[in-house]
């Protein structure tokens, strides 16, 4: 075989390689464009089968009334909140866990993993029974709480392995310079770490924010977020078929931009506990 | 390091003898700073996590029922009633059976699937570099928005799928509303929504296979099929096993897709246990025997992953 007819087959090869694949996305991401072109779909059309001529703005116009925008900004309030609070308590922690020689980082480790496994309903029982009489069902503060289940657990998780990757010595250069050690923590680790916190935090942020079924069962109305007014289109409101649509392209376009950015860590974040990185 | 750490030390002890008052040694200095640094967080996952567990332990041990909360609640008279129902009741074993079939079809599938698209996609090239990123939309997706658009597939009336079926002489009644494919529609929704999951840790694993296995095999005369099945897939195996066990997991918190698409029905044919405990607690008020469902769950889930990580454990290092 002359090395012309090789070359050939491999452009051949690979052009079919390429050609499956771009037939596979497309068939894959299918339903996912489908409900981004309803939600611009007029309501006499948003049946229709036909090419998108007329887009129109006026399902996105009609969120604007009502509960949506409320629960919108409840969703974007108890998802910073619940990150924050969780960086807060969860950063410094890790770096504990990085530096001092602890015994228990094996069981800590269990620890994280056990509360990634346990099934949300194990946590929503005792929470809704104890939040009846803390007076947290249906507020905003209950939803930061109970997102702290899984986002405390992955921050000491996804920032020990980060703090593990910060050399030891630039901290140790800043303590011979007379600072403490949580101030060269700050001056000098933390900065180094800074691309894993901001993955950290965004993980954080895409989890509390996906949430369904924590809001479904601890709000009712003021603090309801968006995913839970989104199915209240569906079952309070009749079938809203271009609502339903718009609210839904709402509450995913962010964490779809959000996720792609972070790529890289997603499924450290979500085999926190289980992979030794 | 050691010797580092002791010069280290050694430093700062002599810094510390001449600024600060020599508080039991830089290194104590330091260990109290990093359990200072630690408790707090410690203390609230405790609050969080070990709390709600033992509320919800004890909780299973009483009739519960915010109905007639005065009478039935911290109520230990018969503390194994609710287990003992449960053993009889056929909701709940049929809740296992169909979390078991949901499960095991949706795994396999997932598995399968991201298998299959990791090895089409394993090359270097910066366009399957953007379609591999592009893949895991479905994934990143929240789970609710995952359930409308499949609501919106599975719904005749508005589905292009059920209409271009029609179109061309199939016409396909609603499969959520058929008992006989309900529980097949969600699991080709999960599977859709997930597979990018065993998709990405895969690819992450046939990127870490090196090369001298594969060029022995090959001069050894082995084509693609022998080298996938006695090269790679066994340098697979851990990732696999993995990728099998948070699957798992997560198979048996599935709440999003059947509470939007079936609600469980049509008769019980979608209720898996999860949602059996859901509707115990919050349609029927009966919280102590939820509870009781849930404990068991859990203890389910515990057991399986213990006994995959045994598994795995001997292969890949799990900490």
């Amino acid at each position: 075989m002359s090395s012309r007819d090789r070359g050939a087959r491999a452009r051949r090869r690979r052009i079919l390689l390429y050609g499956t694949a771009v037939l596979l996305l497309v068939l894959t991401l299918f339903p996912f464009f489908w409900l981004l072109q309803m939600s611009f779909r007029s309501n006499d059309d948003i049946l229709g089968f036909t090419l998108l001529s007329r887009p129109t703005l006026e399902h996105y116009g009609a969120l604007r009334v009502g509960q949506f925008p409320r629960s919108f900004a409840n969703s974007i309030l108890a998802s910073i909140a619940s990150t924050l609070l969780s960086l807060l308590l969860g950063v410094p922690a890790a770096y504990s866990l990085s530096r001092g020689e602890f015994r228990a980082r094996r069981q800590l480790a269990l620890w994280v993993l056990a509360t990634r496994m346990a099934p949300p309903i194990a946590f929503t029982i005792p929470f809704f029974l104890a939040y009846r009489h803390l007076e947290l069902l249906d507020t905003v503060l209950g939803l930061v709480l109970i997102y702290l289940t899984f986002n405390l657990a992955l921050v000491i998780w996804m920032m020990r392995t980060f703090f593990d990757g910060v050399p030891r010595a630039l901290e140790e250069a800043a303590w011979i310079d007379g600072s403490s050690v949580w101030g060269g923590f700050l001056r000098v680790t933390l900065p180094l770490a800074a691309p894993g916190l901001a993955a950290t935090a965004v993980l954080c942020f895409i989890f509390s924010w996906n949430d369904f079924f924590y809001a479904l069962i601890l709000t009712r109305t003021a603090a309801m977020t968006a995913p839970v007014a989104i199915v209240n289109f569906m079952q309070y409101e009749g079938w809203e078929w271009g609502k339903i649509a718009a609210g839904g392209t709402l509450v995913m376009l962010p964490v779809v931009v959000f996720s792609l950015v972070v790529r890289n860590y997603l499924v450290h974040g979500l085999t926190a506990g289980g992979l030794k990185e | 390091m050691a010797r580092m750490d002791r010069s280290l030390s050694d430093a700062a002890l002599v810094h510390q003898a001449a600024t600060r008052p020599p508080v039991g040694g830089w290194a104590a200095q330091r260990r109290r700073a990093f359990l200072l640094g630690l408790i707090p967080a410690l203390v609230v996952l405790a609050a969080i996590t070990l709390a709600p567990a033992l509320y919800l332990l004890v909780t299973s041990l009483t009739p519960l029922s915010l109905v007639r909360p005065a009478e039935t609640a911290w109520n230990f008279s018969r503390p194994w009633t609710n287990f003992v129902a449960l053993m009889a009741d056929a909701r709940f074993t049929n809740s296992l059976g169909v979390q078991v079939r949901l499960s095991v079809v949706t795994v396999s599938l997932q598995l399968l699937a991201g298998l299959a698209v990791a090895l089409l996609l394993n090359a270097r090239s910066p366009l399957l570099e953007a379609v591999r990123t592009a893949f895991l939309v479905p994934m990143v997706l929240p789970p609710i928005v995952v359930a409308i658009i499949w609501k919106v597939l599975y719904t005749p009336e508005i589905s292009p799928i059920h209409h271009l079926l029609a179109r061309v002489g199939l016409p396909v009644s609603s499969l959520i509303t058929n008992p006989r494919a309900a529980l097949w529609a969600i699991a080709l929704a999960d599977t859709w929504e997930w597979f990018p999951f065993t998709m990405i840790m895969i690819l992450a694993a046939l990127q870490m296979i090196p090369e001298e296995p594969m060029e022995a095999a090959r001069i050894d005369g082995a084509g693609p099929w022998q080298l996938f099945r006695f090269v790679i897939l066994p340098l697979l195996r851990p990732t696999l096993l993995l990728a099998t066990l948070f699957r798992l997991i997560d198979s048996i918190k599935a709440f999003p897709l059947i509470y939007v698409m079936t609600n469980g029905g049509p008769g019980m044919v979608t209720e898996v246990t999860n949602y059996y405990a859901f509707i115990q607690a919050f349609n029927f008020s009966y919280w102590g025997y939820a509870s009781a469902i849930t404990v068991i769950m859990v203890t389910g889930v515990f057991f399986l992953s213990w006994l995959i990580t045994r598994v795995v454990g001997t292969e890949v290092d799990i900490e």
